[in-house]
């Protein structure tokens, strides 16, 4: 356990250079919308954020139950890092929908069910990092999370169906829809570069930020290793109530 | 025992949670009426969210007070509605407004734009036959 060679690799980072490039120029190029006008561009970063915000949650869940399957802490921290990307793309998807809302439905705001149950979402899976913290022991963290992370991926086709399921402001799928897609072709490929581009991003987090979490986690077990007596004679433990 | 205990407990718990929460907020979940459902409440005082279609060609705008024609597939309702609506606002496009009976009118304060899912370049494609009547 003296040196890792196993760094995270370099080409998802050069892929995403390119393919975000390619997105962002198809974005600025494409035709506005008829009814939205310039505004309708916000969809370009919209939808994927939410897009990425279900994958990366799914993933948790999988790896959440490959975990629970194996008892190997590769799962967990593979849950781990896809929760933490799903929660910044949750709150990307949440930030950039109040942006488009203002001067499309004239408000940031407003609790129809999609907006709501989206909310809730993001607060469980901060909910989800935040039970992590609890403890450091390695495995009963393992295991509180995998539970959790399994349960919450529910939250993912509600959110997704609440537009079709409940009368909401918000309007319902273009893409996923029985009439098929609702959308000029130069817009659905546009659409489709973006999501591309947005799913390299996150394959280049995951490799990251699991790397990460894997030092994090030797070091956690190295500072216990060395907390002996030798350590623990010239340390005090921090303790809430101040004795020491 | 105890140990089969402290999963049956918090589960049954979060079931029963989870009925009373679909339960009461299956109403809270709609977030509009359509004027098909609305039109039986005309003089009721209650406070209501009534979305529909802009009605073309009803669009009235004069001192500050916006008035147009809300539909779904069966019934219009006039609304009138004072202050300025969202940029979006124009003929033909969903709103829901916000607001009491005023006699057979309705009367808003608050209009909100429910733009469709359909993404055009050319306004001439988009498809005004699935959305004239919206039913949902």
């Amino acid at each position: 356990m003296t040196t890792r060679t196993s760094r995270s690799p370099r080409w998802p980072w050069v892929l995403l250079a390119i393919s975000a490039a390619v997105a962002v120029t198809a974005a600025m190029v494409v035709g506005p919308d008829a009814v939205q006008g310039q505004l309708s561009r916000i969809l370009y970063v919209h939808v994927p954020s939410a897009w990425l915000a279900f994958t990366a949650f799914g993933v948790t869940m999988l790896m959440s139950a490959m975990y629970l399957w194996k008892r190997d802490l590769a799962w967990d921290r593979r849950a781990h890092a896809s929760a933490e990307i799903g929660v910044v793309f949750t709150g990307l998807a949440i930030g950039l929908g109040m942006i488009w809302a203002k001067p499309t439905w004239g408000v940031w705001w407003t609790w129809d069910a999609r907006l709501t149950l989206t909310a809730i979402m993001f607060f469980v899976y901060l909910g989800y990092l935040a039970l992590r913290r609890t403890t450091d022991d390695l495995e009963a963290r393992a295991k509180r999370a995998a539970i959790l992370g399994v349960l919450a991926v529910v939250q993912v086709p509600l959110v997704h169906f609440s537009v079709v399921w409940w009368r909401t402001l918000h309007q319902p799928p273009t893409l996923i829809k029985p009439e098929g897609i609702d959308m000029d072709a130069s817009m659905f490929v546009t659409l489709m570069v973006s999501l591309a581009a947005f799913t390299t991003a996150y394959v280049a987090m995951m490799y990251k930020r699991v790397e990460l979490a894997r030092l994090e986690d030797e070091l956690l077990v190295a500072e216990r290793s060395t907390d002996g007596p030798v350590a623990g004679a010239a340390v005090s433990t921090p303790s809430i109530d101040g004795g020491a | 025992m105890k140990r089969y205990a402290k999963f049956v407990i918090p589960a049954a718990l979060l079931v029963v949670v989870l009925i009373v929460l679909m339960v009461n907020l299956s109403s809270a979940l709609v977030y509009y009426n359509t004027p098909s459902e609305l039109v039986d409440r005309a003089g009721s005082e209650d406070r209501l969210r009534l979305g529909g279609r802009v009605v073309p060609g009803t669009v009235v705008d004069a001192d500050g007070v916006v008035q147009f024609d809300v539909e779904d597939c069966d019934v219009a309702v006039s609304v009138a509605h004072a202050g300025s609506p969202p940029q979006l606002f124009q003929e033909g496009i969903g709103v829901v407004v916000e607001g009491t009976w005023d006699g057979s009118k309705f009367s808003s304060d608050t209009i909100l734009v429910k733009h469709d899912e359909q993404y055009r370049t050319d306004s001439d494609d988009y498809d005004e036959a699935t959305h004239a009547c919206q039913e949902s």
